[in-house]
């Protein structure tokens, strides 16, 4: 299935956020929407998860209980348990004893089995991205949605979640829509980049990558090259 | 300056504010001259003595307690309902807010007079301070619930958490700090309104009545004694949720 915005806009009373977006997200792969702070990046992803009726234009495909949200924080309950935080979003869909299966499931799958029990409080900013990362994957979704998820934390924990992130991804093949204004981490992550203008966002240029896995990473030269064209059409 | 250093300078503190008090309060009484007025706090104390060993103490003591007990119970399963119904919706807290202004405003003199006209002594001061405790309860619930953070209540509607998973797991817990003030604010008025109500109303055996019947007789350092007992039932209840509230803020961490 087909995901597409089509004629979006969205204002705050007198400013216009998105000014008429056109975009697609084909269905398995992971979309970058690149843009500078500020643009509303966090408002589209906000109308794609249905939190946010008020604007015009068409969305197909999204909606709300449709995608799986992984928020800039970590938005998770620091009175419940990392496991508890899990399994609170799988509760609609089974009952106790399964949820808590399924989150411990989950969290094993980003590394965190020893620390099912543990609060967010007790754990570093990486532990805690794993946990929102395992939220979103284990929710049955059809699309996961990231809003900068990655940009809080240093380079190595950065690039270890981002690896997991895509190695979950591949593994079970969702759909995603990141956005993020760093352009290393579009590349990185996107297998499609698209661009937006400053606001009233608008699509610029949609890019689809072609580099390998082992040449997306920070060193890289031929991310270097790709990352040229990306500020390129960004700041034109 | 280490934890424990500060808890015995606070310590000591409370002891000197005390010393002061006792001291000003002698000198007071000093001047004053006539025991009728002001009693020293030396013959407060004994009668505090007399009327703790007298016939009945243990009764009217338990009754107050329990009165009190009673009304902050109440007060408290009113004042929680209600408060988390209107935390939660914003035509329910529209309509209780005209109802909580009266009961607030209401001259607590005039409820306990009414409730004279209406129930036997010994409900007047559990009714009088039912009303007057369940609503700064109830705000405080409000309060609480509405201070959930709108992220975290972002996060379940993205995720289609059910408005009951929603309400039990992130809206109460976010309460627990103020529901923890809501029963301190709600034990602490109930004391107070449970001792008036049982002046006026006299039940057989109360706190209110022993302090009553010792202005009668112009007893006042008994009207003292009386009143103390009335205060370290109030430190008590503290002291109870002070215990209580360490600990909700522990698990809440």
């Amino acid at each position: 299935m087909g995901y597409e915005v089509r004629g979006l806009a969205k204002s705050f009373g007198e400013l216009r956020v998105l000014g008429g977006l056109d975009l697609e997200f084909p269905a398995g792969r992971v979309t970058v929407v690149l843009g500078p702070s500020g643009c509303g990046k966090t408002s589209l992803l906000n109308i794609l998860a249905g939190l946010d009726a008020d604007y015009s234009g068409e969305v197909r495909g999204f909606g709300p209980g449709k995608a799986s949200y992984v928020f800039q924080e970590d938005r998770l309950m620091p009175w419940m348990s990392a496991m508890d935080n899990v399994a609170l979003v799988l509760r609609r869909f089974m009952d106790r004893e399964r949820a808590v299966a399924a989150a411990e499931e989950a969290l094993e799958s980003v590394g965190l089995q020893g620390s099912r029990g543990s609060k967010p409080g007790a754990m570093s900013g990486g532990m805690r991205r794993r946990v929102a990362l395992a939220r979103a994957f284990a929710y049955p979704s059809e699309v996961l949605l990231l809003d900068e998820p990655f940009s809080s934390l240093d380079l190595r924990t950065r690039i270890s979640v981002m690896d997991l992130f895509l190695d979950l991804r591949e593994r079970d093949g969702r759909s995603a829509v990141v956005v993020t204004h760093d352009v290393r981490e579009a590349i990185y992550l996107g297998s499609r980049v698209a661009t937006l203008s400053d606001k009233p966002a608008k699509a610029r240029d949609v890019f689809d990558l072609t580099l390998d896995k082992a040449d997306r990473g920070f060193t890289s030269r031929a991310a270097a090259s790709f990352e040229a064209r990306l500020y390129e059409s960004i700041l034109s | 300056m280490t934890p424990g250093t500060r808890t015995s300078r606070a310590k000591a503190d409370a002891f000197l504010a005390v010393a002061v008090l006792a001291a000003v309060w002698k000198l007071g009484s000093i001047a004053v001259g006539a025991e009728i007025i002001l009693p020293a706090p030396e013959r407060v104390l004994s009668a505090l003595a007399r009327v703790a060993s007298a016939d009945g103490f243990v009764a009217a003591l338990s009754a107050t307690a329990l009165r009190g007990l009673a009304s902050f119970g109440v007060s408290m399963a009113l004042g929680v309902s209600l408060g988390f119904a209107a935390g939660v919706s914003d035509r329910f807290r529209a309509m209780l807010a005209p109802v909580l202004t009266v009961t607030r405003a209401t001259p607590v003199l005039a409820i306990i007079l009414l409730a004279m006209i209406w129930f036997p002594s010994g409900i007047v001061p559990v009714f009088s301070a039912v009303v007057m405790a369940f609503p700064v309860a109830a705000a405080d619930v409000a309060a609480g619930v509405r201070s959930a953070d709108p992220r975290l209540l972002d996060m379940a509607r993205s995720f289609g958490v059910p408005a009951r998973d929603v309400a039990a797991r992130i809206r109460l817990p976010s309460a627990a700090p103020h529901l923890a003030s809501a029963a301190r604010n709600a034990i602490g008025l109930s004391w107070k309104v449970v001792v008036a109500g049982e002046v006026l109303s006299q039940p057989a055996y109360a706190v209110g009545t022993g302090m009553q019947n010792a202005r009668v007789m112009l007893e006042t350092a008994e009207v003292f004694a009386w009143a103390a007992v009335g205060i370290l039932l109030c430190a008590a209840s503290d002291a109870l949720f002070d215990l209580l509230s360490r600990r909700l803020s522990w698990a809440t961490k």
